[in-house]
């Protein structure tokens, strides 16, 4: 149950063209041996700790006896949560994976003007935290609420996540087989899909579980659109603070169905060998057909983010807003984000590194399962963690109740498989024989770890604590359960501001939040613009 | 300086056992190639020789001095062995000086008499393998060639007792490997610094190497000078992986084998036959040469028509068809070929190896 959503786009080694014997042989000298002993235990104790979230949830919610449990699950409203739940992932999914596919190949095998920043402009969307989308429209229409608003935001702002990889995938598959198709009778039509599709499609399926693990967790948006899902059942629920068994039996029924989008994801993905791949020239188009794709390529931008902005900049600049204006009180809240976001990025790095480094270097049972475990805060909606935090604070560690301790390591536990993600890879792309070729030349191993190793995998480390504390800021629902009273962070003061229609105390919370978890993303994607990390 | 004896070295690699039972002794400043197919387990070799991969029996030293045997393996760090791997592997973070200094102690600096000292042994290096020049450029700004000279003077700076290099002219183009190939095995020399070369080419390893190691599924089948390795094999395996061989039947006489080219002096390899046995006879192409003066000759030689030529500019590779209704091939200096079809009177020009016919 590996959820490393680049393992889709990346070619499979095995199946590529045998290596040259020797560079395998000496590949494989090191992952024949067995990893040492204290990096398999720093690493399990680091799983350990990204596991009590899901184990403690799973007692708490077994506590609570079958029959209360079937007794819950059967209530209306509960089903009705559950089927809003499932009818808005299953809309947002499908029209991310049609769409998001469609501008990848508009963007990658057709000739449009300026290819490189209509991709940009296609990663954007990544970088607007659902709710500050949800926001930025309410400013203009006021009266949006239901499902369609939030099915059409969601879509737009998880279509990256299927248009990215998609378009890397596309770039990487061979073109010459659609030519061979072609030249064997097929029509451009089927050729597509006989040819490239399958080289496509296990990228478009792991962007789709994406997209649909992110619509199942959506707190902020589906909250602010009043669409009850099961993210808004049982934040109610916990809420109404003597029905808290129900907030559990409800968060398990969330965990099992994003674990089902999981393993329903696993068994369609499917692994395709590729094609050993040649660039391929983009087709020309007319200017009729390239008029007719620009709504298809704009529409993500246009709905995430131009619209969002928009209504957040004309609240911004209204004269009552700027008055109203407490400095201070925003001053605290940007500390406070930030130094969560940094605290987070920290604890995540350090948890991430034993199980990143256990993975890149060595296969076996042990570690794939300590990686997966690692991966689990991919398919865990933020509430369920702050959720299960709360009971696990509350009954095992009293006195870090509500305390910051436990928010930061809500968000490590979330937010550590970008860092696993992006420093697995980095360590994993040192070639070993650089580290051999340092040992032969008088390095003792920590000597050989620190001067090539170390430096080689810097930057991605650095990428990976980056994503972290991105993310961290844009996070809502697990904050709003755990952070301390008192303190408040750019995304709770703008969320709370929101639901009560103060739209223009929200506007500067709004805008520094895109200054400064928004705008590093968008630059971050610009550096990356090719890459299929989710930011 | 001492030799490097390896003696029934075994490795495994994985669950099978790469390295099998092998002894052999390098002198000291001798150049050694390893030669097998892919797979044979010579890389896992220099990898056990370089205290990579830990022996599963046998040991390894320098000398009086033991580097490896089972459990006990001296770290890379700590054998005073070079390696220089297939594709450069020049550390990208670092600059072609800096590689070339990566061993040498005295900090990036350069300040002070350490600093001096390192500057110029890095210079001195980089003027050794010919790039002088180039030290300040990262490595990604050399070409194939270059990074491969890269990587040759980072191993020597250490002055290492034993130079293992693993195909390093495999990635290379034709011309630039044949070049590049004869400089550094000059070089070697030169330095005097005993040098093992694995190779899964032939021509490689018989025109650089002093003594040639011929691997097999992890066995040593032969290991000899370039002369006996390719005159000489040690079994029909060998003879077929070091060249071209034509390989005949006939019947084994006191020494001599009577076969489609008429009565072929043998000399029998691993084996005793006995009168009238049926053995295999093998010759290398070259050793096939026309014989017009033999052509009244019924005893010697055998007839033939030339079917075809495959023209390799220095020479030619003729098949030809014997009126046996065999066909044999045949290399001969390109100057006066024969035509397509033109009869020839065929003779063996020095005695051939007989080996038993396989069941």
């Amino acid at each position: 149950m590996t959820l490393a959503p680049q393992t889709a786009a990346a070619p499979d080694p095995a199946a590529t063209a045998a290596p040259p014997h020797p560079r395998a042989d000496a590949r494989d000298a090191s992952s024949a041996t067995r990893p040492p002993l204290w990096l398999e235990v720093l690493a399990s104790l680091a799983a350990l700790a990204a596991s009590i979230p899901l184990v403690y949830l799973v007692v708490r919610g077994g506590e609570s006896g079958f029959d209360r449990i079937v007794e819950t699950l059967t209530r209306g409203r509960v089903l009705e949560y559950a089927a809003n739940s499932l009818g808005l992932a299953a809309a947002t999914t499908a029209t991310a994976l049609v769409l998001g596919t469609a501008v990848a190949f508009t963007l990658s095998r057709l000739r449009v003007p300026f290819p490189r920043l209509w991709l940009l402009a296609s990663a954007l969307p990544l970088a607007v935290p659902s709710f500050l989308a949800g926001y930025g429209w309410l400013v203009l229409a006021p009266s949006m609420q239901g499902f369609v608003p939030s099915w059409l935001l969601l879509s737009a702002v998880t279509m990256p996540y299927v248009t990215l990889p998609v378009a890397a995938a596309l770039r990487g598959a061979s073109g010459d087989l659609e030519g061979v198709a072609r030249t064997l009778g097929r029509g451009p039509l089927s050729a597509f899909f006989v040819a490239t599709w399958p080289q496509v499609r296990p990228a478009a399926i792991a962007g789709g579980l994406l997209v649909a693990l992110y619509a199942l967790s959506d707190f902020g948006l589906v909250a602010m659109m009043r669409f009850p899902t099961l993210t808004w059942g049982i934040n109610a629920a916990y809420s109404a603070s003597f029905d808290r068994a129900q907030a559990a039996i409800l968060a398990l029924l969330l965990v099992v169905l994003a674990l089902l989008v999981v393993l329903g994801e696993r068994t369609a993905r499917g692994r395709v060998p590729r094609a050993a791949a040649r660039a391929v020239a983009p087709r020309t188009i007319g200017r009729g057909m390239l008029l007719s794709l620009l709504p298809v390529v704009a529409a993500a931008p246009v709905v995430g983010v131009a619209i969002p902005l928009l209504g957040l900049a004309t609240r911004l600049v209204q004269a009552e807003t700027l008055r109203e204006l407490d400095v201070p009180r925003l001053l605290a809240a940007v500390g406070s984000t930030v130094g969560v976001a940094l605290a987070a990025a920290a604890l995540a790095v350090v948890l991430a590194l034993p199980i990143a480094a256990l993975a890149a270097r060595f296969r076996g049972r042990l570690v794939s399962a300590i990686e997966s475990v690692g991966y689990l805060g991919h398919a865990l909606p933020g509430i369920v963690v702050g959720l299960s935090l709360v009971f696990f604070s509350l009954a095992v560690l009293p006195a870090l109740y509500q305390s910051v301790a436990v928010l930061v390591f809500a968000y490590a536990v979330l937010f550590m498989p970008k860092a696993i993600g992006t420093m697995r890879s980095g360590l994993a792309d040192v070639p070993v024989a650089l580290v051999s070729v340092a040992r032969t030349l008088g390095d003792s191993p920590l000597r050989a770890w620190w001067r090539v190793t170390v430096p080689l995998a810097l930057p991605s480390v650095g990428i990976g604590a980056l994503l972290v504390a991105i993310a961290t800021m844009k996070e809502l629902p697990a904050t709003l359960l755990l952070r301390p009273t008192g303190i408040q962070t750019l995304a709770t003061e703008l969320w709370n501001r929101t639901v009560v229609f103060e739209f223009g105390a929200a506007a500067p919370y709004a805008a520094v939040l895109v200054l400064i978890a928004a705008v590093p993303a968008m630059v971050l994607s610009g550096i990356r613009s090719t890459a299929k990390e989710e930011l | 300086m001492s030799d490097l004896v390896v003696s029934g070295a075994s490795v495994t690699h994985g669950s099978t056992l790469a390295v099998d039972d092998v002894s052999m002794t390098i002198r000291s400043g001798e150049l050694v190639a390893v030669l097998g197919p892919s797979g044979c387990g010579k890389t896992s070799l220099l990898l056990a020789i370089a205290g990579l991969l830990p022996l599963r029996d046998g040991s390894i030293a320098i000398g009086s001095r033991e580097l490896s045997r089972p459990g006990r393996t001296v770290p890379p760090e700590k054998r005073g062995i070079g390696w220089v791997p297939q594709e450069a592997s020049l550390f990208p973070h670092l600059t072609v000086g800096e590689n070339i200094g990566f061993a040498v102690p005295g900090g990036r600096g350069g300040a002070g008499a350490r600093g001096r000292a390192r500057a110029e042994r890095i210079a001195e290096l980089a003027s050794l393998v010919g790039l002088g020049a180039l030290t300040n450029r990262a490595p990604n700004q050399l070409s194939g060639g270059q990074a491969q000279r890269v990587a040759l003077a980072r191993a020597l700076a250490p002055r290492p007792d034993v130079l293992l290099l693993d195909e390093p002219f495999a990635a290379l183009d034709t011309q630039l490997r044949t070049v590049l190939r004869r400089e550094v095995a000059e070089l070697l020399r030169a330095q005097g610094t005993t040098s093992i070369l694995v190779t899964h080419d032939q021509e490689e390893a018989l025109t650089l190497a002093d003594r040639v190691a011929v691997l097999r599924d992890g066995h040593l089948e032969q290991f000899g000078t370039p002369e006996e390795i390719y005159q000489q094999p040690a079994s029909d395996w060998v003879a077929r992986f070091v060249g071209d061989v034509v390989e005949l039947d006939g019947a084994w006489r006191g020494g001599r084998v009577t076969c489609a080219l008429g009565n072929v002096e043998a000399a029998a390899v691993g084996f005793t036959p006995a009168d009238g046995d049926t053995v295999r006879l093998m010759l290398r192409p070259e050793w096939i040469v026309p014989r017009p003066d033999l052509l009244a000759h019924a005893a010697a030689g055998a007839d033939a028509r030339v079917a075809s030529i495959s023209y390799a500019g220095h020479d030619a590779m003729l098949s030809c068809d014997l009126t046996a209704g065999l066909t044999v091939r045949m290399r001969m200096a390109a100057v006066d070929l024969p035509q397509v079809g033109e009869d020839l009177r065929l003779a063996v020009q020095r005695p051939g190896l007989a080996f038993p016919v396989p069941a």
